[in-house]
C-alpha cells in the first residue's frame, strides 16, 4: 500500500499570467542589479508556509544598481522536495555556473527575489558566431527615434543579444530616463 | 537561449518526443517508462472548492459566481467533453497539497506582476489530474463588474484562463504586445484565452475563447463528432537544412479567420497542428524571442530564436476529418 502511493505522489505545476513590462520598467522597479554567476542552488519550503521555493546563491561580480553585498541569496518560487515538485511557469530556473544579470528587488522579511519572474533575469552565453559574451534574451526597449508606440515583432532581425557592455550601457540609460538615450543608429 | 537539463517534467514537448500526436497550442504532459501522456481529469466531474474569503470589491459570493461563469464558458464548447462541479466554500488556502481542488485569493505581494498561478497534481506514470489550486493574487485590485471597472483587474478574465491550465492546457503565444510612448508593455491583442501576459486593468476582453482554445481543449476531451469534423497540417520547420526546434506555427483559416498556433516540437523540426477547421489555410513561422520560452517549454528545451519569419512553401486546404502533410516552412536567421 505504502509503495503504491508513493508511486502517485505527484508533480505541482505552476502556470500565470503575467502583467508585461518592458526592460526600463524592471530596471526602475529593483532594488539591485546584478551580474553574476550562480554557485549554488538549494530548495526549502518558505518560512511560515507550505511552498517550495529555491534560494539561489549568487556570486556577484558587478552592481549596476544598487549593492547588496558581494554574496546574495535570492528566493525564487518552485523546486523539487522528495517527490513532490513545483514549477511555477515563468519563474527563471537557474544551476550552478549559470552566469546572469538578474533585477532584484528586495522586502523587509525575506530574501531578495527576481522583479516580474523570467522579466528580471537574463543569462551571459558565449555568441559563437561573434565571441563574444553576450546577454539574452535581447532587451525589450524603446529605440529613443521613435514616437508613438512600438509594435513587439517577433523575428524582427534588429532585435539581438547585446554584448555585456552594451547591456550595461542599456540598463544605464533606461535608469538615467529618456532624455539620456542615445539613438540607436548612433551607436 | 541555453536551457539546462532538469527533472522530468511537463509540457508537449516530451509528449512528442515520445510518439505522440502533437496539437495545437500547448498541452501539458508527462513521461514515465518511454511513454507520454497528457494531462487531463479522468475522472468526472473535476471537482472544485472556492475559499471562502473575498477581497474589496469581490466577495466571496462574487468570485464563487465569476468563476462559474468561466466554468460554464470552457464547459460550453460543444466539441469537447469536460465537466465541472463546484463542491462548495472552504476555509483552506489554494496549494495545499490535499487531494482538494481550490480556487481563491491570496496575498502575494512578492509576485508582484503576477495576477493569477496554478498548481497542478497529478498521477506521473499516467499524467492522470489529482488535484489544481489556483490563485489570484488579492495584491492587485480586483472586479466582478459586467462591463469592467478602470483600475480593476476582472476576476473572470483572468479565470478563464487559469481554468484553461485547470484542464490541463499550456500556453499559448497567439497573442501581441507593444511598447508604449511613456514606457512599459501591454497586450494590444490575443488570439486565445491562455495567452500568458494579460490584457490592462479595466478590461473585459479575456472572457471570450477563441479558436485556439477551443481547438485545444476539444484535443484533451474530444466530443464525439470533433476528430470528424476537424483536420490537421503537419510538416517541418527548417533553418539551412536542419530542423528548428521551438518555432512558432500559425494556423491561418482564410474562409473565418480563425487562428490556431502550434510549434515544431522535435529536433528535426516536425510539427502538427490538429483541430483546424476545414478550408484554405496558410503557415507562418515565427521565433519565440519577444517573451519568456520558459512559459511554453520545459526548461531544458533548447528552443532557437533566432530566424526570421517565413510561410509555408505552398497553399493548404485542410479536410474534414483527414490531414495534409509534408508541408515544409524554411526559416533564415536574424
Amino acid at each position: 500500500m505504502a509503495l503504491g502511493l508513493v508511486c502517485l505522489i505527484a508533480s505541482p505545476v505552476r502556470a500565470t499570467v503575467l502583467l508585461p513590462a518592458d526592460m526600463p520598467e524592471v530596471a526602475r522597479a529593483a532594488a539591485a542589479i546584478t551580474v553574476g554567476r550562480v554557485v549554488a542552488v538549494t530548495t526549502r519550503l518558505e518560512p511560515g508556509t507550505r511552498r517550495i521555493e529555491r534560494v539561489i546563491t549568487l556570486e556577484v561580480t558587478q552592481y549596476l544598481k544598487g549593492d547588496l553585498g558581494r554574496e546574495v541569496h535570492v528566493a525564487v518560487p518552485g523546486g523539487q522536495m522528495g517527490h513532490y515538485r513545483t514549477v511555477m511557469v515563468g519563474a527563471p530556473e537557474f544551476a550552478p555556473g549559470d552566469e546572469v544579470v538578474l533585477f532584484l528587488a528586495t522586502r523587509a522579511a525575506g530574501l531578495p527575489y527576481v522583479v516580474g519572474l523570467h522579466q528580471g533575469a537574463y543569462r551571459i552565453t558565449l555568441d559563437t558566431r561573434s565571441g563574444t559574451r553576450v546577454v539574452s534574451p535581447a532587451p525589450l526597449v524603446r529605440d529613443p527615434d521613435t514616437t508613438g508606440a512600438v509594435a513587439v515583432r517577433r523575428g524582427d532581425p534588429a532585435r539581438r543579444p547585446l554584448a555585456l557592455d552594451a547591456f550595461a550601457a542599456e540598463v544605464r540609460r533606461a535608469l538615467a530616463g529618456p532624455a539620456s538615450r542615445v539613438p540607436r543608429r548612433a551607436r | 537561449m541555453i536551457r539546462r537539463p532538469g527533472p522530468g517534467l511537463v509540457a508537449v514537448v516530451m509528449v512528442a518526443a515520445c510518439g505522440l500526436t502533437a496539437s495545437a497550442y500547448l498541452k501539458f504532459g508527462t513521461a514515465s517508462g518511454g511513454t507520454g501522456s497528457s494531462l487531463r481529469w479522468v475522472k468526472q466531474p473535476a471537482r472544485y472548492f472556492v475559499t471562502d474569503r473575498g477581497v474589496p470589491g469581490v466577495s466571496a459570493a462574487d468570485l464563487d459566481a465569476a468563476l462559474g461563469r468561466a466554468f460554464g464558458t470552457w464547459q460550453g464548447v460543444s466539441s469537447a467533453d469536460i465537466r465541472f462541479e463546484r463542491v462548495g466554500f472552504t476555509g483552506s488556502p489554494p496549494f495545499e497539497p490535499d487531494g482538494v481542488s481550490v480556487i481563491g485569493f491570496e496575498q502575494r505581494p512578492d509576485l508582484e506582476r503576477t495576477l493569477g498561478a496554478t498548481t497542478y497534481t497529478y498521477d506521473t506514470r499516467t499524467g492522470e489530474l489529482l488535484e489544481a489550486d489556483i490563485f489570484l493574487n488579492s495584491t492587485f485590485d480586483w472586479s466582478v463588474a459586467p462591463a469592467g471597472e478602470p483600475g480593476r483587474f476582472d476576476v473572470e478574465s483572468i479565470a478563464l484562463h487559469e481554468i484553461g491550465h485547470f484542464v490541463g492546457l499550456g500556453h499559448s503565444a497567439l497573442g501581441e504586445t507593444e511598447l508604449r510612448p511613456g514606457g512599459g508593455r501591454r497586450v494590444v491583442g490575443a488570439e486565445a484565452a491562455m495567452f500568458p501576459i494579460a490584457f490592462g486593468a479595466g478590461t473585459v476582453l479575456g472572457r471570450t475563447l477563441r479558436a485556439d482554445d477551443v481547438a485545444g481543449v476539444s484535443d484533451l476531451y474530444p466530443s464525439g463528432s470533433f476528430r470528424e469534423s476537424t483536420g490537421s497540417v503537419s510538416g517541418r520547420v527548417t533553418k539551412g537544412g536542419v530542423g528548428v526546434f521551438g518555432a512558432h506555427i500559425t494556423a491561418f483559416n482564410l474562409r473565418s479567420g480563425a487562428l490556431v498556433g502550434g510549434y515544431s516540437l522535435s529536433r528535426d523540426g516536425r510539427f502538427t497542428i490538429a483541430g483546424l477547421a476545414p478550408g484554405p489555410t496558410v503557415l507562418r513561422a515565427e521565433p519565440l524571442d519577444d517573451g519568456d520560452v520558459q512559459s511554453f517549454f520545459p526548461e531544458d528545451a533548447e528552443v532557437d530564436v533566432d530566424f526570421r519569419v517565413s510561410y509555408g512553401d505552398r497553399a493548404v486546404v485542410v479536410p474534414e476529418g483527414g490531414g495534409v502533410g509534408e508541408v515544409l516552412i524554411k526559416v533564415v536567421a536574424k
